[in-house]
C-alpha cells in the first residue's frame, strides 16, 4: 500500500505545460470579460429599458379623494355632511370584448339590475345600444355596500367610481339658508353656492411603488398637490332655527297663508341666529326642487313694510328735533285730508303722546310727524338703517328693496312713506332695523357666518332716541295695544305690528302681508325678530293676530335657550315708570 | 519528509493573519451589504404600515361621517321635543317658574 503511493507520487510530479495554462486563462478571462461587459451594458450604457419594464410592473399613481367641507351651526351641529358613495358605470366595449352577455352570465346581470333598482331589459339595452362606446353611467350615488356587492359579481366592463353625496341632517328647517349641491358636488343654492370654493377641496395625487401583493412599499413624491376642503361655521343656532320653523309652519298652515319668513338677529353682533321660510323642501331628495320652495324668501321677497316702519318715523322726528318725547300730537278728528286724499285712523284718538301713536298705530299721528320734517330727513333715516341696500350677509339672491329716488314728493306721498307704503323691504332688513333700535342706534353689518368678535357698527340714531322709542313700543304688546298676542311673560317686548295691503295693478288689492317685528328684552336687548306671513286667508289677517303669536313663541323660547334672565317684578315696575314718563 | 510536509491549515491561517486588515474590510463590506438589504426591507415594511394606517384613517373618517349623520338624525330637535313632551310628560317652564341662580 505504502509502496504504491510513493510510486504514484513520483509519477505525479507536477509539470507546467504553458500552452494549456494560457488557453485556460484566455477562456476564463474571456468569460469574465463577457460578463463584465454585459453588466456594464445593462447598468451604464442602456439602463432605461429594464428600469422601464420594472416601473411598468410596480409604479402606480394613487389619488386621495377628499370630501366637501362640513357646514355646522354655531354650536357645532351638523347642517351638511358629505359621505363617500360609488357611481356605477359600464364600459360597453369592454363588456363585448369579454363576451359579457354569454348565456352563463344571465343571473349576474339580473342581480346587478336588482341591486341597482333598474329594469334589467332597459339596463342591458343601454349597454348594447352602442357597443363601441366606452362610458355610460348605470346609477350614481349608490352606497359602498352595494358597490362591494357589484364588485363581487365580477362582471367585466362594469366598474365603480368614487364620488360623494351630501346629506342635510336638518332637512327642510335650514334648507334655503344652507342651499344644496348638484349631483356633481357643486353648490348651486344658498351657502353651498356662495362659499363653494371655500368648501371644495381637490384630491392630491401621489406616485407610489407597490409590491407584488399590492402593498405600498415606496412613496415617490406628490404628482399633484391637493387642496384641503375647509369647514364652515354658520351663525345659525339650530335650536332657535328649529323652533322658528316649527312656529312659522304652524302659523302658515293655520292661516292658510302662501308662505312666510322669520329672521332672528343677535342685536349685539348682527349675526343671523335663525332664518326660516315656508314652504320649504327636503334637500335630501331631489323631487321637491321647485323654485317657490327653494327661494330664501327672507332675503329675496320684498313687501311694503306698512306700520312696522312707524317707530322709525318717530325716531327720525326725535332725531331731527321737530318733536319732543313728551309732546302731545293732536289727531282729532281721526282723519286728515292731504292733497285731496284722506288719511284716517280707526277711531278718533284725540291728542296723543308719541307712545300712544305707536301703541294705537295712528296713521294721522305719524303723517303729521312726517309732514313736520323734510322728506330727506325721513328717507335718510330709512336709508341709514339699511333699507334700500344689501345687508352684507352674502346670501344668494338678496334683494335690496326699493326706495324711489325723486326730486318732488307730494304731501300725500310723504304721509304714505311714514306708514310704510311706497317703498319695499325684505324680512332681513326689517329685523335689522329693529336690531339697530335694540343696540342703541348702532347699525351692524349682518353676518351668516359665526363671528369671533362683534363688529363695531355705525351710529345712525343717538342712544337716547333709540332708548326712548324702544320704551314707547313696550305698550304695543300690553293691554290696549295692537298685539296682545305678542306679549311674553317675563320679557318686556318692544315690537310693532304691521298689516300691509298688496299692491296690484292700479291700486291695492284685498291680499295682505301680516307683519310683526320687535326686540326683547327691552331692559337689555338681545334678539330682534321679524315675522312676515304672506297672504293669510283666514278671517284674521292682522299682523298682531297672525304674526304676533309666532313672534311671542319664538322670542320667549329663544331667550330661554340663550339663558337670558327674566325680568323681576322690581325691574318691571321701573320699566312701567319709564313708560309712564314717555306717555 | 516532515519538513516537506506542510500544514495547510496553518499556512491558510498565517496567510489570513498576514492580510488581517484586508479580511476585516471584506467582512465589513459583506456585513454592510446585508445591513443595507435589511434596512431597506424594514423601510418598506414601515411604509407599507404607514399606508395601511392612512387607509385606516380614511375608513375611520367615513365611519365618523356616517355616525355624525346618525347622531343628527337621533338628536333632531323636534324629535327630542316630542319625546320630552309626549313620553316623558315634560314641559318648558314659563319665565315665572324659572329660578335664577347667580354664579358669584
Amino acid at each position: 500500500m505504502s509502496r504504491k503511493t510513493k510510486q504514484a507520487k513520483r509519477n505525479q510530479k507536477p509539470t507546467l505545460i504553458p500552452m494549456r495554462v494560457q488557453v485556460v486563462l484566455f477562456f476564463v478571462c474571456l468569460l469574465f470579460g463577457a460578463l463584465v461587459a454585459r453588466a456594464a451594458y445593462i447598468q451604464i450604457i442602456e439602463p432605461g429599458k429594464l428600469r422601464h419594464e420594472s416601473d411598468m410592473r410596480s409604479l402606480r399613481t394613487t389619488s386621495n379623494e377628499v370630501q366637501r367641507g362640513l357646514i355646522t351651526d354655531r354650536n357645532g351641529e351638523m347642517l351638511a355632511v358629505s359621505v363617500p358613495v360609488k357611481a356605477v358605470y359600464a364600459d360597453p366595449k369592454r363588456v363585448f370584448d369579454h363576451d359579457g352577455f354569454k348565456p352563463g352570465n344571465d343571473k349576474r346581470w339580473q342581480a346587478l339590475a336588482d341591486v341597482l333598482h333598474l329594469d334589467e331589459a332597459d339596463m342591458v339595452a343601454r349597454i348594447k345600444r352602442n357597443p363601441k362606446s366606452r362610458f355610460t353611467y348605470l346609477k350614481r350615488q349608490v352606497t359602498p355596500e352595494v358597490g362591494e356587492y357589484i364588485k363581487q359579481l365580477k362582471l367585466k366592463g362594469i366598474s365603480l367610481r368614487e364620488e360623494s353625496r351630501r346629506y342635510y341632517p336638518s332637512g327642510e328647517i335650514t334648507a334655503q339658508v344652507v342651499g344644496i349641491t348638484n349631483i356633481d358636488d357643486v353648490g348651486i343654492e344658498g351657502i353651498e353656492k356662495t362659499y363653494n370654493d371655500w368648501l371644495t377641496g381637490s384630491p392630491s395625487k401621489q406616485k407610489v411603488r407597490k409590491s407584488r401583493d399590492g402593498k405600498v412599499v415606496e412613496r415617490l413624491g406628490v404628482v399633484q398637490e391637493g387642496e384641503k376642503p375647509n369647514d364652515l361655521v354658520l351663525s345659525i343656532d339650530q335650536r332657535i332655527q328649529s323652533l322658528a320653523y316649527r312656529e312659522l309652519k304652524k302659523a302658515t298652515e293655520l292661516n292658510q297663508a302662501t308662505g312666510g319668513s322669520v329672521v332672528v338677529l343677535d342685536v349685539h353682533s348682527g349675526e343671523i341666529l335663525a332664518m326660516v321660510n315656508t314652504p320649504s323642501y327636503n334637500p335630501n331628495s331631489r323631487d321637491q326642487l321647485q323654485s317657490f320652495r327653494m327661494r330664501n324668501r327672507a332675503v329675496t321677497d320684498t313687501f311694503e313694510p306698512g306700520s312696522t316702519l312707524k317707530p322709525f318715523v318717530v325716531a327720525a322726528a326725535l332725531q331731527a328735533g321737530v318733536v319732543k318725547s313728551d309732546e302731545l300730537i293732536p289727531t282729532s278728528p281721526g282723519w286728515m285730508r292731504i292733497g285731496g286724499r284722506q288719511v284716517r285712523d280707526a277711531v278718533n284718538y284725540g291728542d296723543m303722546s308719541l307712545a300712544k301713536i305707536l301703541v294705537k298705530s295712528s296713521n294721522v299721528g305719524v303723517s303729521k310727524l312726517a309732514l313736520s320734517m323734510p322728506v330727506e330727513q325721513l328717507l335718510g333715516t330709512y336709508y341709514s338703517m339699511g333699507l334700500g341696500s344689501q345687508s352684507g350677509s352674502d346670501l344668494t339672491g338678496e334683494n335690496s328693496g326699493l326706495i324711489r329716488e325723486r326730486y318732488r314728493w307730494s304731501d300725500f306721498e310723504r304721509a304714505t312713506l311714514s306708514f310704510g307704503y311706497g317703498l319695499t323691504a325684505t324680512t332681513l332688513q326689517l329685523a335689522r332695523m329693529y336690531a339697530t333700535l335694540g343696540s342703541g342706534g348702532l347699525l351692524k353689518p349682518v353676518s351668516i357666518l359665526k363671528m369671533k368678535t362683534p363688529p363695531e357698527g355705525e351710529r345712525v340714531l343717538s342712544a337716547d332716541v333709540a332708548e326712548d322709542v324702544m320704551h314707547m313700543l313696550v305698550g304695543v304688546t300690553e293691554k290696549g295695544g295692537t298685539a296682545r298676542k305678542a306679549h311674553i311673560e317675563g320679557y318686556p317686548v318692544a315690537g310693532k305690528t304691521g298689516t300691509s295691503r298688496k299692491a296690484i295693478a292700479g291700486g291695492y288689492g284685498d291680499d295682505y302681508w301680516a307683519l310683526f317685528a320687535g326686540v326683547a328684552p327691552v331692559n337689555n336687548p338681545r334678539l330682534a325678530i321679524a315675522v312676515v306671513v304672506n297672504d293669510p286667508k283666514g278671517d284674521r289677517y292682522y299682523g298682531g293676530d297672525v304674526a304676533g303669536p309666532v313672534f311671542a313663541n319664538v322670542m320667549s323660547g329663544a331667550l330661554q335657550m340663550l339663558n337670558v334672565e327674566p325680568v323681576t317684578q322690581r325691574e318691571q315696575l321701573q320699566l312701567a315708570s319709564v313708560k309712564g314718563r314717555a306717555e | 519528509m516532515s519538513k516537506s510536509q506542510l500544514n495547510l491549515t496553518r499556512i491558510v491561517l498565517l496567510d489570513l493573519w498576514h492580510h488581517k486588515w484586508l479580511c476585516l474590510l471584506a467582512l465589513t463590506v459583506v456585513l454592510n451589504a446585508v445591513a443595507v438589504v435589511y434596512a431597506s426591507h424594514v423601510n418598506r415594511q414601515q411604509i407599507s404600515k404607514w399606508d395601511q394606517l392612512l387607509q385606516q384613517r380614511d375608513r375611520l373618517d367615513i365611519e365618523w361621517r356616517n355616525l355624525l349623520l346618525e347622531e343628527q338624525a337621533q338628536t333632531e330637535h323636534s324629535k327630542i321635543t316630542r319625546i320630552a313632551t309626549k313620553e316623558l310628560g315634560m314641559h318648558r317652564p314659563a319665565p315665572s317658574e324659572e329660578v335664577v341662580v347667580r354664579v358669584p
